[in-house]
């Protein structure tokens, strides 16, 4: 989803540009302010008209009890809907799951995702299979790769159990076996992206720095804490955010697997259904602005906590 | 004599990913290749026989070969449409000095981590009211919007890249700063702008959330979506195998994708920064 | 890209223009259709193996050129049928002139305003004549017919014969309870299949076990949101002791909390199945299974069937309800089409057909007396005889959030306890009626 931008490649851009602080003649700026708006217009227009819009509508869908096959019971009742939704033990049941398997997937993800992206770096044959082969699970559906992981552990058609030994272990009836399979999942399909992210961030350590370390004498285990990682902590930072986010919307792999059952349920399905199967559009558009403002809290925290440096990421120079 | 040991031990961790990678896979064929009557009973990982019934079965049914033509048309019209909108927005930002870009692009960014589930109900309702619901455009445009910050920061990058010297000197000539857009710049960003294409296919493609919630027929209804909704012979049987046999069919499309464009699709998703 | 308007500039209109270019041709698409001349009517069906189509074929011919039937298939689970057709229907939809309506749904339907009323006291004279009674009571809403019984569908108790043998009993007495019934199991080391996970199916199995010892789900339904849950009774305690009794014993499938349909068939066909309780449709997908060979003639000629299991010893069953109501879409523009597409579809002669050809038990009684259905069904009187005494599940418009609440507290079914369950389901079925809790 997202893409680093190298120093090297704003270095290059800056130059190209010659002087950016040389004063133009001030129509020609003119001229080009103009020319700015009008070629992002569209861009702006399509990106306020589905996001900001219906969410200004779910703010005020939430404030009434509204059910859409009963709507001569609609009534305002203020704030009542987020009361609801906040002291209701789903809401927090679904809050758990989310952030568990958010956790749990992005730390794995994290160190498998370095693993990789070391080791496509470093291959020489094969370099280019590896990579083909990584790219596939990036962009297989994610519904695919659900039910392929789903009839993998099944009790009756999966091979797992068999292979294990495990007998009759039914994955999909505890929360905390099912939640392992929707992470497994998560894991095989998005490794790949932070990867190649890594990838990216791998590639702009400096060699001669590597170099330097190991004539000191620096063991792989400190050139790797004392050299590349610092060198890559930008792209790790920006990784991890947008994967914590990414995962913290997650819906194809458990609604697929569980449908929500055994508290496997997460925030976008818990929304999903209020709005979609219940047609409870009061509740649902309140968890709808929760979820949202769950989301801008996460990116709040990465950003001014974590120090989390999107300048590169959204390509300010 | 050492280099070459690592070496080695390289290509073993590569044969690793290699089969990471593909073990599900093959689980997801050998599935496909399953007799839907037996397949419960025999758990063996390959099929004891294999047939070719599984596919019959999907592509006699009317809900995928829609489903596949839907997401074809969806996937393309909207991959094309957010590339040319993106375009436009990532030529301003590499490109141009105005005060919008900053907005512009923290706007992106806000999208890009925008949760859609939040968007489901009061997209319903709009979209019933507009009369939209269940239809090609009704998909096109939530996937546009969720397509567009990919694709304006994919781009965008690319464009950065351009030795847009070029461009001046064909502005120092006498060309407007479109006309240098139009014929010095687009030959050079082709390369960018098809590979933003790419990963934008791959997003629509794969997207399941909203095309589960804003249709209900074969009239727009999306592979994913499809999948989800796939019905076996009675109200009552469950079609795995068949299940499995669409999912290799529309995981060709992928695979065929990576395969030929490897190599751009990395330097996409790293924005150029992978130099070889 | 190549539309070179703004030869000077740039100009807003070309990018306007190209995307109104790239527009234009979907919109057309997605409201296209509608074809003049005879009027095509969209009938929504759930998913069969084709009996309904056929059915449209034969009714579009039967019409002399009146109508023409054109089938759209629903999601494969009733909750999801559901929310497809409420999405529609919601939206005004006038493409919806029929739809295949679980009964569950047909009072939140009606309440909502979705279904055409069959006010016409012929046509409704023609539609209910000669059909089963626990079905009928389903197609109204509040003392109007609101949908016309298609074909009903209802549980029976599938056993091994050998395991009954080895035990002693004889499960066609009808007297069999579902306590013997795990005695048994756990005796000779055999499972029992049931639907245990958290979907409609699981409510079908509770709503059969309450009613099973004289108990309901809900009192009062007509008051929609204001309806009284009535789990918290004998009734409800004993349904809690038998699932809760099975889910813990070494009896229960081992996927008994995931287990659908399907699953559980594929439990009673392995070697280690006694009983099951399911749908009639098992019948013909075993011999399914034994032509194509995942099943022996032997094991296929081992399955016994009989009544419904009992709750308490001395109370007769009462057999799950399921099947499928025709509605009338409230916003079609061909109402008196689709009612005679509806006569036609829920004749006797076509309930017979259906119920040989798709395996779906018939709405009216006569069509069991047909030889046709007698040859595929050997157990067609039994089927009968359950459909007449079977119980449905509670008719109100909120049932979608009765069922949800129930299948909440009830799963897994390894926790279900009584008094603690239904007491639970009680309190909460009220909190979520009346809007103090999320589903």
């Amino acid at each position: 989803m997202t893409v680093i931008e190298t120093p090297a490649a704003a270095q290059v851009a800056k130059e190209a540009t010659g002087g950016a602080g040389e004063p133009p003649v001030s129509d020609r700026l003119r001229h080009e302010r103009r020319l700015g708006w009008r070629l992002s217009a569209p861009a702006f227009v399509v990106m306020i008209l589905v996001t900001a819009y219906p969410l200004g509508y779910a703010l005020v869908l939430s404030l009434f009890k509204y059910r859409l096959t009963d709507p001569g019971a609609r009534k305002f009742v203020g704030l009542q809907n987020y009361l609801t939704v906040l002291t209701d033990p789903i809401w927090w049941s679904s809050f758990v799951t989310t952030a568990v398997i958010t956790l749990a997937s992005v730390a794995v993800e994290l160190v498998l995702g370095f693993g990789f992206a070391w080791v496509m770096f470093r291959i020489l044959r094969g370099r280019s299979l590896v990579r083909t082969a990584i790219l596939v699970p990036y962009g297989i559906i994610t519904v695919v790769s659900a039910f392929i992981w789903r009839y993998a552990f099944q009790l009756d058609s999966g091979f797992v159990n068999q292979w294990f030994g495990l007998g009759d272990m039914n994955w999909f009836g505890d929360r905390w076996s099912s939640l392992f399979v929707i992470t497994l999942s998560e894991i095989w399909k998005t490794t790949p992206f932070i990867s190649l992210l890594l990838l990216a961030g791998l590639v702009q350590v400096p060699e001669e720095l590597l170099e330097a370390a190991r004539v000191d004498g620096a063991t792989a285990w400190q050139r790797l804490w004392k050299v590349v990682l610092p060198n890559m902590k930008a792209a790790i930072m920006v990784a991890v955010l947008f994967r914590t986010l990414d995962a913290w919307r997650i819906f194809d792999n458990p609604f697929i697997m569980t449908a929500g059952a055994n508290d496997t349920e997460t925030l976008s399905i818990l929304a999903y259904r209020q709005n979609v199967t219940l047609v409870n559009l009061g509740a649902g558009s309140s968890v709808s602005v929760l979820l949202f403002l769950t989301v801008v809290l996460i990116a709040f925290v990465f950003i001014k906590g974590f120090k989390t440096d999107l300048s590169q990421v959204r390509g300010d120079r | 004599m050492d280099g070459r040991r690592t070496s080695h031990w390289w290509t073993f961790w590569g044969v690793l990913i290699l089969a990471w990678a593909a073990f599900p896979l093959l689980w997801m064929v050998s599935l496909a290749f399953k007799s839907p009557a037996t397949f419960r009973s025999s758990s063996g990982f390959w099929p004891k026989e294999w047939t070719w019934e599984n596919f019959q079965t999907v592509f006699r049914d009317e809900l995928f070969t829609s489903a596949l033509r839907n997401s074809f048309g969806i996937s393309i019209i909207a991959t094309l449409l957010s590339v040319i909108i993106a375009m436009f927005a990532a030529y301003a930002i590499a490109r141009l000095d105005f005060r919008g870009k900053k907005l512009l692009l923290s706007m992106a960014l806000a999208i890009a981590m925008f949760p859609q589930a939040a968007l489901v109900g009061p997209l319903f309702n709009m979209w019933r009211g507009l009369g939209i619901y269940d239809t090609w455009i009704g998909l096109i445009i939530p996937y546009l919007t969720f397509a567009l910050p990919l694709s304006i920061w994919t781009m965008s990058a690319f464009f950065r890249q351009i030795p847009w010297e070029m461009e001046q000197a064909a502005q120092v000539d006498g060309a407007t700063a479109w006309q240098a857009f139009r014929k010095v710049i687009v030959p050079l960003a082709a390369p960018g702008v098809f590979t933003t294409a790419i990963l934008t296919f791959f997003f629509c493609w794969n997207e399941f959330l909203l095309a589960a919630s804003l249709t209900s027929t074969n009239r727009a209804r999306t592979v994913p979506a499809a999948l989800s909704f796939f019905t076996g012979a009675s109200q009552f049987e469950s079609p795995v195998t068949a299940v499995m046999a669409a999912s290799v069919v529309v995981t060709i499309p992928v695979v065929v994708l990576v395969l030929l464009f490897q190599r751009r699709i990395v330097a996409g998703l790293t924005s150029g920064a992978v130099k070889g | 890209m190549e539309r070179s308007g703004g030869r000077r500039r740039p100009r807003r209109s070309v990018v306007a223009a190209a995307a109104l270019a790239l527009l234009a041709p979907l919109v057309l698409l997605g409201c296209g259709g509608g074809s003049g001349g005879l009027p095509t009517l969209t009938w929504y069906i759930n998913p069969d193996n084709g009996g309904q189509a056929t059915l449209a074929q034969q009714c579009s011919d039967q019409s002399g050129g009146a109508y023409r039937l054109r089938t759209e298939v629903l999601p494969n689970d009733a909750t999801a049928q559901r929310e497809q057709l409420i999405r529609r229907l919601a939206a005004g939809d006038s493409s919806v002139d029929l739809m295949s309506l679980d009964p569950v749904f047909v009072a939140e339907f009606a309440n909502a305003g979705y279904l055409e009323p069959i006010t016409d006291p012929q046509a409704a004279q023609q539609l209910t004549d000669g059909v089963l009674p626990a079905p009928l009571q389903t197609a109204y809403w509040k003392d109007q017919l609101v949908a016309a019984p298609f074909w009903a569908n209802t549980q029976l108790l599938w056993y091994r014969k050998a395991v009954a043998r080895a035990a002693g009993v004889d499960p066609t007495t009808n007297e069999l309870t579902w306590d013997q019934m795990i005695d048994i199991a756990e005796a000779q080391q055999k499972l029992i299949g049931a639907t245990g996970n958290r979907y409609e199916g699981y409510v079908v199995w509770i709503n059969a076990l309450i009613s099973g010892a004289g108990g309901q789900i809900l009192e009062d339904t007509e008051a929609g949101d204001e309806a009284r849950p009535t789990v918290a009774s004998p009734a409800g305690d004993r349904a809690a002791d038998i699932i809760g009794r099975l889910a813990r014993s070494p009896a229960a499938a081992p996927d008994l909390s995931t287990a659908t349909e399907e699953e559980v068939r594929s439990t009673f066909q392995s070697d280690r199945g006694a009983f099951m309780v399911n749908w009639p449709y098992v019948y013909q997908a075993a011999r399914t299974a034994v032509e194509s060979g995942a099943l022996t003639q032997d094991a296929f000629d081992d399955i016994g069937w009989a009544r419904y299991p009992r709750t308490d010893p001395g109370t007769p069953s009462a057999p799950p309800l399921g099947g499928i109501d025709l509605g009338i879409g409230a916003f079609s523009k061909h109402k008196a089409e689709a009612l005679d597409a509806v006569k036609c579809i829920t004749s006797v002669q076509h309930n017979a057909q259906y119920m040989v050809e798709a395996g779906n038990p018939a709405a009216r009684a006569a069509a069991y007396d047909d030889p046709a259905v007698r040859d595929a069904f050997p157990m067609a009187d039994l089927i009968r005889q359950s459909l007449a005494d079977a119980a449905p599940r509670p008719i109100t418009p909120y049932y979608g959030d009765v069922s949800s609440s129930i299948q909440r507290v009830w799963h897994p079914p390894s926790s279900v306890r009584a008094p603690q369950t239904p007491e639970e389901t009680d309190s909460y079925m009220s909190d979520v009626l009346s809007g103090k809790r999320l589903l």
